[in-house]
């Protein structure tokens, strides 16, 4: 009987997480190897919906597929997009925010309200407002002169892009905000009094003390970002569909289309296992440069 | 009294109150056993003489309008009862709502209101029962082969057509007659005949027609392949014909028409409505269009109205002009539990009265070649005997089981052909490629 106190922690520790990994396994080990398992096979209606093993044929057509790259693409610009411009808005919203302010808590209500509405029922209204004929926005601009005819928004490739990022940056920013804010409120008032006792513009105790001490909230708000902006789907589905000519289909929609349309499930798996891997390695990245910041700040591993 | 035996008094109290209860309960449940008999009894009586449900879903607009139909129907078949259910008005979603009914298993639908570039993918996909052969050869003899055929997989009849719908070319005969000219018949005449009046100042362009990225990209770029003599999947060998010279040629044709300024460069994002609002104000002397901007173009209100004419596409010299079907039928899912019943309902939409009623009522176009010399139907619409010629040759989409995949992948290259920004031998290459993989035939 030498366990000492640490090892028979640690079993109980094992024995208290037990229930929670099995959970995980099933939630997502499973759907996820079967996914794997699928992708080997090829099954759609060209085999009358009966699984055929095809091997990696499903990745091989894959690299030759131009729509699934195009996809990749576009799914990597919108992500870029929204996740660079909700930070700096975010941020921006997280400093005012933060300020005593009469009101205060009111606002901060109000701030979250875009992120907690349906996303569908912004993406109508976004379409809407995008609209060609009928639209606030072609409205707004042919009164301010800057344009003589409407611009068919969502109907052309460029603009239609940048409609849903915008739709995407109004509805999900108050939710960097307000990651942002809670980091911004354990940072000590001390640390700025001092610094600026020391003769520290405000721009220099921002990018001295608030962003440095604000990193581990950043990063999490990134990684939290660039999970669901990589998944998107309700959004752009309501909005364009994917359209116009495939500009702004992303890679759930691409998903979707195979599996739900085209009835290819061998190949809609072996898109999610790409998919799944791609999101991984990129979460990994994150979780270990936030494992290092950790490391940095707070001298424990 | 028995003061001897004091403690069994109670046992047997107990034992008596458990015969009691027993014999009680015994009653109950025979009371129970009675009166859940009775109410499955009653149920099956009042079933049985209550009508059988069909269900079908159509889009909502479609089922308001098929609305009269079904009560025609139910009047001669009082034990049938068919029930619409409103879909999204856009048919893809109506499409993927029957999809993801079938894949959950257990679909409510005993009907299916079908395009007919749905059916192979659902006849595949073994949702469907084939219609039997009780059918009469007869009753099949009056439909207009191409819609007829687009119910056929791999020589099954999966449905009967109640709606079609063609393209074909519109065409100003005020125009035309004023510069002397007759509708143009191969691509070079339209070509020349658009210049002409252009030229003259008779409109600004000269042909209008879809050249968005979208399903209806595919159908008039099936007509233009077909007119010059080329095929994009050949049902039964599953060859693919994009990469041939044909389809090489009716590309060339289309940009031809922007490239000489025929077609306005905008003709690359255009849908049936941005084509019709052209042609029906009057900027344009030709249109490749669908049936329904006919009225539209002779309504009170149009400009041009009773100025045009419609024929069926041009094509190249030595072959024939070709109009994509669409249209819409019935056909038996897999999972009805009153296959019979439901075939009454699929051949009485596709009877004679039916489709009278749906084209006097609302505009649709029979696939009854008959109907086309129905003297009601001519007094409401003259324009549907010029309209025969169309149907009677229409071309079909690929009846495949992958259609919906190897639209997209036409769609695709098509588009960047269209707009420059691929050659066309290297986009019909690619999507030639992209096809063949597709199909299992690489």
């Amino acid at each position: 009987m030498t366990t000492t106190i640490r090892e028979r922690e640690r079993r109980t520790g094992w024995m208290l997480i037990i229930p929670a990994m099995l959970v995980l396994a099933f939630v997502y080990a499973y759907p996820i190897a079967r996914s794997f398992w699928l992708s080997l096979f090829t099954e759609n209606l060209g085999t009358q919906l009966q699984p055929v093993f095809s091997g990696l044929n499903n990745y091989g057509r894959m690299i030759q597929d131009g729509r699934f790259w195009q996809t990749i693409a576009n799914t990597m610009v919108f992500t870029i997009s929204t996740l660079v411009l909700e930070l700096i808005l975010g941020m921006g919203i997280a400093l005012v925010l933060n300020q005593a302010f009469k009101g205060r808590g009111a606002v901060r209500t109000i701030a979250i309200i875009p992120w907690a509405l349906p996303t569908a029922l912004i993406a109508t209204t976004w379409a809407w407002i995008f609209n060609d004929q009928f639209g606030v926005v072609n409205d707004i601009l042919l009164r301010l002169g800057i344009i003589d005819t409407g611009i068919n928004w969502l109907g052309n490739p460029a603009p239609a892009m940048l409609s849903v990022i915008i739709a995407d940056v109004w509805k999900t920013t108050s939710f960097v905000a307000i990651l942002l804010l809670a980091g911004l409120q354990s940072i000590s008032n001390d640390l700025y009094e001092a610094h600026s006792i020391d003769g520290a513009s405000p721009w220099q105790s921002f990018r001295q003390i608030t962003l440095p001490l604000l990193m581990p909230q950043i990063l999490i708000a990134s990684l939290f970002r660039f999970a669901q902006a990589f998944g998107i789907f309700d959004l752009i589905q309501v909005m364009t569909g994917g359209g116009p000519g495939g500009a702004t289909e992303t890679v759930s929609i691409y998903i979707y289309a195979t599996v739900m349309r085209y009835l290819d499930f061998g190949y809609g798996a072996a898109l999610v296992v790409v998919t799944f891997v791609l999101l991984v390695a990129v979460v990994a990245l994150a979780a270990f440069f936030l494992s290092k910041l950790r490391t940095a700040t707070t001298g424990d591993a | 009294m028995n003061s001897s035996q004091p403690s069994s008094q109670p046992i047997h109290q107990f034992r008596r109150f458990l015969a009691k209860w027993l014999s009680y309960r015994r009653n109950l449940v025979g009371m129970a056993i009675t009166i859940a008999l009775g109410i499955i009894l009653y149920a099956k009586i009042a079933l049985t003489q209550q009508p059988i449900q069909l269900n079908v879903m159509m889009s909502a607009l479609d089922a308001a309008q098929a609305q009269s139909v079904v009560q025609r129907f139910e009047e001669q078949n009082p034990n049938i009862q068919v029930n619409l259910i409103e879909g999204p008005n856009a048919t893809n979603l109506v499409e993927d709502l029957y999809t993801s009914s079938f894949l959950l298993g257990d679909s409510p639908y005993d009907l299916i209101a079908m395009d007919v570039v749905w059916l192979p993918k659902f006849a595949a996909a073994s949702w469907l029962i084939d219609l039997p052969d009780r059918i009469p050869e007869e009753e099949l003899t009056d439909f207009l082969p191409a819609d007829l055929e687009g119910g056929r997989y791999e020589g099954r009849l999966y449905r009967l057509p109640y709606r079609t719908d063609a393209g074909m070319l519109y065409y100003r005969s005020d125009l035309l007659e004023e510069a002397g000219l007759e509708p143009p018949e191969t691509f070079e005449d339209l070509l020349t005949a658009s210049r002409t009046i252009q030229e003259a100042g008779g409109a600004t362009w000269g042909y209008v027609w879809q050249g968005r990225q979208y399903e209806g990209l595919a159908a008039m770029f099936m007509e233009v392949l077909a007119g010059a003599g080329g095929y994009w999947i050949n049902p039964e060998t599953l060859e693919v014909g994009l990469d041939q010279p044909e389809a090489i040629e009716a590309i060339n044709f289309l940009r031809s028409t922007v490239g000489e300024g025929v077609s306005p460069p905008g003709v690359t994002t255009y849908q049936e409505e941005e084509a019709r609002r052209l042609f029906q104000g009057g900027n344009s002397v030709f249109m490749r269009n669908w049936p329904y901007a006919f009225p539209l173009g002779n309504s009170e209100d149009s400009p041009i109205q009773g100025r045009f004419g419609i024929k069926p596409m041009v094509h190249a010299a030595g072959e024939t002009g070709a109009g994509c079907i669409g249209g819409w039928g019935l056909g038996i899912s897999n999972t009805t539990a009153h296959p019979d019943e439901a075939l009454e309902v699929v051949r009485f939409f596709a009877s004679e009265e039916a489709q009278k009623l749906m084209a006097l009522e609302n505009g649709y176009l029979p696939t009854r070649e008959s109907l086309y010399s129905d003297p009601d139907i001519l007094e409401q619409y003259p324009y549907y005997s010029g309209l025969l010629e169309v149907v009677q040759n229409g071309v079909l989409r690929p009846p495949v089981a992958q259609y919906a995949q190897a639209s997209d992948i036409l769609q695709r290259y098509l588009s960047s052909a269209l707009t420059g920004r691929t050659s066309p031998e290297e986009a019909m290459q690619l999507a030639a490629n992209e096809t063949r993989i597709l199909l299992g035939r690489s």
